[in-house]
């Protein structure tokens, strides 16, 4: 179990800590083990004895550290240098304040959470007491005030009081399963019962600590659910879900996301989507009938069989984990909340209740499980609302996955060769899909943006997605094809479109070999003009496959790699291993490494933020980078270190007024000081055009850079502001929009004969925007790595690099649909 | 040459000068923090003392180790771990020499300077003990590399040491309990950089004699 170290300069006042969270375990044990004070009166912090009390509290499951202020920090950084590498591996500092940190910390420990969910929940208290502390804001969900005065009155024997409050579901989506998440993982935290009911359908009471419970409530936006709540912290308990109701369940992005974009899928018929691109044909195979099959077998007695149904657990919520950190990754954090609903089902007290109630029954491991399972399953699919009767199949899959590694059966079963057809896949089906098997995939649910699809991509399965239910349908054994770049799906083709299908694959792979046969020649147009062409990276692999597809540079090093998934920032010397590596694949060419570029969205543990209600327009960027500098600091004093092996440029993200850039500078300025060798030769400094306002300002900014990137993807959503993540909007965010190009061509003007323009999002990969893009005056162009050779071949086919008249059509175009006809 | 006599007397006098201005450091702390440093520090300078003083023949390595292991477990404050990681690393960086000269003892305290901001992630202007001790660092290794006696180079570091310490008064504290007052620390001189002050006249009194024999 996760063990806990307080660290005070304060001996009473750890001691006390220590009384107040042992409150709240009820006699389960969790060592916490006390460093403070330099003897029960003197004040002060001593790293030895924190390293004793890390070394008392750890039992190999790790612990978690909570400090005071000040040197309590400092000497426990200290500590964590001075012990045992495998005991510092499973240790982590926790930047929570201490008291409440310690109580909620104390509470996830004793439930068996990791010490890195420990300190994550131990950190989300601050918020919560943030939450709790703000005024609500006006115009508030809740409906009626608390009634809890009444709830006495009418009952004064009663020696438990009950607290009632209405709230009104907020949430767009209603309260679906990442809200419920929040407020399940809120509702453990006190000595309470808390009960839910949903007014507007009758349905319920059910425990606000169970997550399967919660989701059968059918809480749609605008349903009043009663919160009832006895024990003896439940007013502390009520207050607490009425603030967490008022922060709509602390959803960060109310219009958006998986929600919404996984319904639609569910929802479509054959409307089918492109996944994943290429040209997949072959027999029809499917693995409806992949489910585990449960053996018959002795069960051994009942402590046997629950430890067994804990190892598999433990396995699966480790898998789960390593996925989410992947979905974060890729799709930031929002995207992968969803995974945190995954993790918390596989921990849901009546779920286990269940599971252990049937073991002690008499049954085997395996067989409890699955019928547990069964009913919630069935619980889901038995609510009215769509999105929440899709999660059944959520809950379906990661009982699979738990029954997977209770049985030892294989991942997927799948009969024979050929093209999947299946209903949707988790992405842990699709990373376990065995692709020399599987040549395509045919999903009749899903979204083009979910992590399946993205890891299809990765993994380069041609894939169409949201293709109808009518697809189940096709008989195993029957020819499909599929085109999984622009979605068509086939059943049964006729010869000619075989041979239609056949032509665009051949097409498409003679177009590769031509671009791979250049990729190593400079891109230069008929005129006479070169284009750089460098990929952007995200990872130490990415560089080797840039470096392989001619990249000519990293024209963006997409740092956050570095940061996200883990609970303390990387270390200067870490940085510069990586920098190092980087440009070590690359060949030594120059790195274009963005300064690390977060926001409210996908915040780090060590970096916490207030909650926005608009993060994208929000404190992110350099805007966040300014204000805790210390993490851009370091940051900056690695890429200058790195500075002086190898050429770097250092490139500023979501910059938006001069001032922020001279701030940057002088960051920068202070790092190379600080280095006391002079200022790095190849040295060079640049901006991340993102924002309208700095394209309209190139001028004021281009005497203070030697080069601006368009960040293509960000200006877009912020000139049609329309975001991204969005799927009722996000056709509106196309960079070909004339508003977007008229700022890049100001950019261009302003650059012109005084520093270079780059263009680094989505567009600067798409071959028909090429020759517009050079006509603007773009002079480098960096894509994914699997694009540059493509990107050089595009760039060789222009005639005339200053087209002035497909610039003056382009630019008085009525929109993005007439720009694309433009170029033909 | 800096051999382990010299170094331990560099460690007793420093430790002396501590106990003799325990006053001064422990007002200028309640100016702008918890009225703690001079006690603190005395507290571990004299530990270190003892610790130091049962065995004759240890060397410049285990000397400095030594000091910067009981500094992190006796000063209890902010200053216990940083000047725990400058000793460490200087010893880190003395490796297991006998004796150093002025380039490698200019080294040792360079790691030591480091070890501080690997600590601490204060910055020059943050007003912490940084603001003595890398203008020390400075220009020690400036008049070492122009060929002065460590003698001669200590006594320049000395003086950068003590304008940086001066300079830390008009500062506005950014790291540290002080950085809790924002403007009102403005004005008082840190009492961090008034003990690295200590630290490197110490260094010069105490190390000077030999070299230039
Ligand atoms: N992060 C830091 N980096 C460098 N020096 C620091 C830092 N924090 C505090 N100091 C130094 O420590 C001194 C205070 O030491 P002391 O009073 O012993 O510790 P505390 O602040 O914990 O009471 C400050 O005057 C300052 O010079
Ligand atoms: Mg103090």
């Amino acid at each position: 179990m996760t063990g806990l170290v307080v660290v005070s300069h304060s001996r009473a006042l750890a001691e006390a800590a220590v009384s107040l969270a042992a409150e709240m375990l009820h006699g389960s044990e969790v060592r916490i083990a006390v460093a403070a004070g330099l003897d029960a009166t003197t004040f002060g912090t001593d790293a030895t004895a924190i390293v004793k009390a890390i070394e008392a509290a750890d039992d190999g499951a790790g612990v978690v550290v909570l400090m005071d202020l000040g040197s309590a920090v400092l000497s426990a950084e200290m500590a964590l240098d001075m012990v045992d590498p495998d005991v510092r591996e499973r240790a982590v500092l926790c930047a929570a304040p201490l008291v409440e940190g310690l109580v909620v910390a104390a509470v996830a420990a004793a439930g068996g959470a990791t010490p890195s969910e420990v300190a994550a929940e131990a950190v989300g208290s601050l918020a919560a007491k943030q939450g709790h502390v703000a005024a609500p804001p006006p115009g508030l969900s809740i409906v009626a005030e608390l009634s809890a005065a009444n709830g006495l009155s009418a009952d004064t024997s009663n020696q438990t009081p009950t607290c009632t409050a209405i709230v009104k579901i907020a949430n767009r989506h209603g309260l679906h399963a990442r809200p419920a998440a929040r407020l399940v993982q809120e509702s453990r935290l006190f000595d309470a019962r808390i009960e839910l009911r949903n007014l507007d359908t009758g349905a319920g009471p059910v425990p606000a600590t169970s997550l399967s419970r919660v989701a059968t409530l059918g809480a749609l936006c605008g349903h009043r659910v009663e919160v009832a709540a006895t024990g003896s912290q439940a007013q502390e308990a009520l207050n607490h879900v009425l603030a967490l109701a008022n922060r709509r369940f602390d959803e960060q992005d109310p219009t958006s996301a998986a929600a919404p974009q996984r319904s639609a899928g569910h929802r479509a018929h054959g409307t089918p989507m492109p996944a994943s691109p290429g040209i997949a044909i072959g027999p029809a195979v499917s693995m409806r009938a992949a489910d585990v099959e449960i053996p018959d077998e002795v069960p051994g007695d009942s402590p046997t069989e629950w430890r067994r149904v804990r190892a598999a657990i433990a396995e699966v919520r480790r898998e789960i984990q390593r996925i989410r950190v992947a979905a974060a990754r890729e799709g930031g954090e929002g995207e992968a909340a969803i995974f945190d609903a995954h993790l918390m089902l596989i921990d849901d007290t009546d779920l286990l209740d269940d599971v252990r109630a049937r073991i002690a029954a008499g049954q085997a491991a395996p067989r409890a499980w699955i019928d547990a399972i069964a009913s919630v399953e069935a619980e889901f699919a038995g609510v009215s609302d769509e999105y929440l009767r899709a999660r059944a199949l959520d809950v379906h899959a990661v009982g699979q996955q738990v029954a997977r590694a209770l049985t030892g059966a294989p991942a997927i079963r799948i009969e024979g060769e050929g093209v999947l057809i299946v209903d949707d896949l988790v992405p842990a089906q699709v990373a376990d899909l065995d692709t020399s098997r599987v040549t395509g995939i045919v999903m009749a649910a899903g979204s083009p943006t979910s992590h399946s699809a993205i890891l299809a991509r990765s993994r380069a399965i041609p894939t169409v997605v949201a293709a109808g239910p009518a697809v189940l349908d096709v008989p195993p054994g029957t020819t499909v094809a599929l085109d999984g770049t622009t979605g068509r799906v086939f059943v049964d083709p006729s010869e000619e479109t075989l041979r239609e299908l056949d032509a665009a694959d051949q097409q498409a792979r003679a177009k590769t070999a031509l671009a791979r046969a250049g990729a190593f020649s400079p891109a230069v147009t008929r005129d006479g003009v070169e284009v750089l062409v460098g990929a952007n990276l995200g990872s130490v692999p990415d560089a080797r496959a840039a470096a392989d597809n001619g990249a000519e540079l990293a024209g963006l090093v997409r740092t956050e790699f570095l940061y996200l998934g883990r609970h303390q920032p990387p270390t200067t010397e870490e940085q510069i291993e990586v920098y190092r590596s980087l440009a070590d694949a690359l060949g030594g060419e120059r790195l274009t490494l963005r300064t690390l570029d977060i926001g409210g969205d996908k915040p780090l543990p060590y970096a916490p933020q207030p909650p926005e209600a608009n993060p994208f327009l929000g404190m992110r960027g350099i805007r966040l980078a300014l204000a805790q500098r210390d993490l851009l600091d370091d940051q900056l004093r690695a890429i200058v270190a790195v500075a002086y092996e190898t050429p770097v440029s250092v490139m500023f993200p979501m910059v938006s007024t001069v001032d922020e850039l001279a701030d940057a500078r002088h960051r920068l300025d202070l790092a190379i000081q600080l280095a006391g060798r002079g200022r790095p030769a190849g040295l060079q400094v640049g901006i991340m055009v993102e924002v309208p306002a700095a394209a309209l300002k190139a001028d004021a900014f281009a005497p203070h850079v030697d080069f601006f990137s368009v960040g293509t993807n960000d200006l877009t959503q912020y000139t049609v502001a329309a975001e991204r993540g969005n799927p009722s909007v996000a056709s509106l965010g196309d960079p070909l929009d004339p508003g977007v190009l008229h700022l890049i061509r100001a950019v261009c003007r302003a650059a012109e004969g005084r520093c270079l323009v780059a263009v680094c999002g989505e567009l600067a990969a798409d071959e028909a925007a090429t020759p517009l893009l050079v006509a603007l005056g773009v002079r480098e162009l960096s894509v994914a790595p699997s694009s540059v050779a493509v990107v050089k071949q595009a760039v060789r086919q222009i005639d005339r690099a200053a087209d002035a008249e497909l610039v003056h059509r382009a630019l008085t175009a009525a929109g993005p649909r007439d720009v694309r006809a433009i170029l033909g | 040459m800096v051999d382990a006599e010299a170094i331990r007397s560099w460690l007793s006098l420093f430790a002396a000068e501590v106990a003799r201005n325990r006053d001064l450091l422990t007002r200028l702390d309640a100016a702008i923090g918890d009225a703690d440093h001079g006690a603190n520090l005395d507290r571990g300078t004299s530990a270190a003392v003892s610790a130091l003083a049962g065995d004759a023949a240890l060397s410049p390595r285990t000397l400095l180790k030594t000091m910067g292991m009981t500094l992190v477990s006796s000063v209890g404050g902010a200053s216990g771990p940083l000047y725990g990681s400058l000793f460490l690393r200087m010893a880190g960086s003395a490796g297991g020499a006998d004796s150093l000269d002025a380039p490698a003892f200019a080294a040792a305290l360079r790691a030591g300077l480091d070890g501080v901001v690997a600590r601490g992630r204060a910055q020059a202007g943050d007003k912490t003990m940084y603001d003595a001790l890398s203008p020390a660092c400075d220009a020690l290794d400036h008049a070492v590399a122009a060929g002065n006696d460590l003698g001669h180079a200590l006594s320049l570091a000395t003086a950068a040491a003590d304008a940086g310490r001066n300079a830390t008064i008009p500062m506005l504290a950014r790291k540290g309990r002080a950085s809790y007052l924002g403007e009102r620390s403005v004005g008082h001189q840190d009492p961090g950089a008034t003990s690295v002050a200590l630290l490197i006249s110490t260094a010069a009194r105490a190390l000077s004699g030999d070299v230039s024999q």
